[in-house]
């Protein structure tokens, strides 16, 4: 069942807030919990966890561990772990999550895909080593 | 051997008693040592590296944010840097306004600092670098039309408000936690509606045609103007009180 309240918990020690009045251009890359409530455009990229406010639009490509998106994204979402949508969603772009929820009134125009067994949550390391390894 | 270093403005006649009692508890701790007063001396920068080559253990800052600052642009990036960093200890003793980097090490008035002085808890402090300026605290700039570029991004802020490059804390009541040993900035962002913003960086560059960067409360620096951090640059006598971990 998706609890934004429960999901919110998760960010009190976000490392990274964005806020309403802020227009982030380029490719943003962190270590800890991101929290966005105001623009962002270019990519994204966290090795932790993701949220985006009902307010927030993002053109971006983005990249995380869990992800709970309630603001508009553009863009393709990658969420290694457990990705919720809440019901003020609008995404236009793929998908791809290990689990997910979607609130009632979330707008998807995308294709939705589950990741594979090796991208997924904690697996990021090893995907890249196969992917390396199947590159030579 | 303690130096204490008296700032110029200490000259005028309603610092006397401040300056007093200060002598007096110095004296009853045992804590006395050489004074200079700033007030008469044309170089400064040479007479503080004199001292330091002269084997001084500690130097204490007397006076507010810019005696710190004034000590510090004279050692760091200096050839007498490396001796300061060996032997040295840097303390402070606030009097009179603009003391937020003695409040960030949890010295309040005259007396604790005696006693902070005494109990010679020592911790290794970043340094903040705008330009060619060294700060403690932080820097500060008016939001609107402000834009921070920061290593393949940037950031643009709409709203009026304040942007603050904090390397240490100076307000207590303050929500966010910042760490001056982590060899990073917080950059706090907070507009009039209520909108906060908060990252985590090393280095950053800042621009606002229209307004300047203002260090420590007390030094304005026109923009564009890179700023950095430099990882336990200096070694601080604090008080128990201090307002980071």
């Amino acid at each position: 069942m998706f609890s934004k309240e429960n999901k919110l918990e998760k960010f009190k020690d976000a490392e990274t807030i964005i806020g309403a009045s802020i227009k982030v251009k380029g490719n943003f890359q962190g270590q800890g919990n991101i929290i966005i409530e105001g623009m962002l455009e270019g990519s994204l990229k966290t090795e932790a966890n993701l949220f985006v406010g009902d307010r927030a639009k993002v053109v971006a490509s983005i990249e995380s561990k869990d992800a709970v998106i309630n603001g508009e994204l553009r863009g393709n979402i990658k969420a290694r772990g457990y990705l919720a949508l809440g019901g003020t969603a609008k995404i236009f772009g793929d998908i791809q999550y290990t689990e997910l929820s979607v609130e009632k009134g979330a707008i998807i125009n995308g294709q939705l895909s589950m990741l594979a067994e090796g991208d997924r949550r904690g697996d990021s390391k090893k995907a890249e080593i196969k992917n390396e390894e199947s590159e030579k | 051997m303690h130096v204490y270093i008296y700032d110029e403005y200490l000259n005028k006649t309603k610092y006397n008693r401040a300056i007093n009692r200060l002598e007096i508890r110095l004296t009853d701790l045992g804590l006395n040592g050489k004074i200079i007063r700033l007030g008469g001396i044309k170089n400064i920068k040479g007479t503080i590296q004199n001292e330091i080559k002269l084997g001084a253990k500690t130097i204490i800052a007397v006076g507010n944010n810019q005696t710190v600052n004034k000590i510090i642009g004279a050692i760091i990036d200096t050839e007498i840097y490396g001796d300061f960093q060996k032997k040295t200890l840097l303390g402070l003793v606030p009097i009179g306004d603009d003391n937020s980097i003695a409040a960030s090490f949890g010295i309040k008035n005259i007396d604790e600092a005696c006693n902070i002085l005494l109990a010679r808890r020592v911790e290794k402090i970043d340094l903040g670098l705008v330009g060619n300026y060294y700060f403690l605290n932080q820097a500060s700039i008016q939001s609107l039309g402000t834009t921070i570029e920061i290593d393949d991004y940037s950031l643009e802020i709409m709203e009026k408000g304040e942007v603050r490059i904090i390397n240490l804390l100076s307000d207590q009541k303050e929500t966010i936690k910042s760490n001056p040993h982590d060899g990073k900035l917080d950059i706090l962002i907070r507009t009039r509606k209520r909108d906060e913003s908060l990252i985590t960086v090393k280095n950053l560059k800042v621009s606002n045609p229209q307004e300047k960067l203002i260090v420590d409360g007390v030094v304005e620096i026109n923009t564009p103007v890179q700023v950095g951090i430099m990882k336990d640059k200096v070694s601080v006598i604090v008080g128990k009180d201090r307002l980071f971990e």
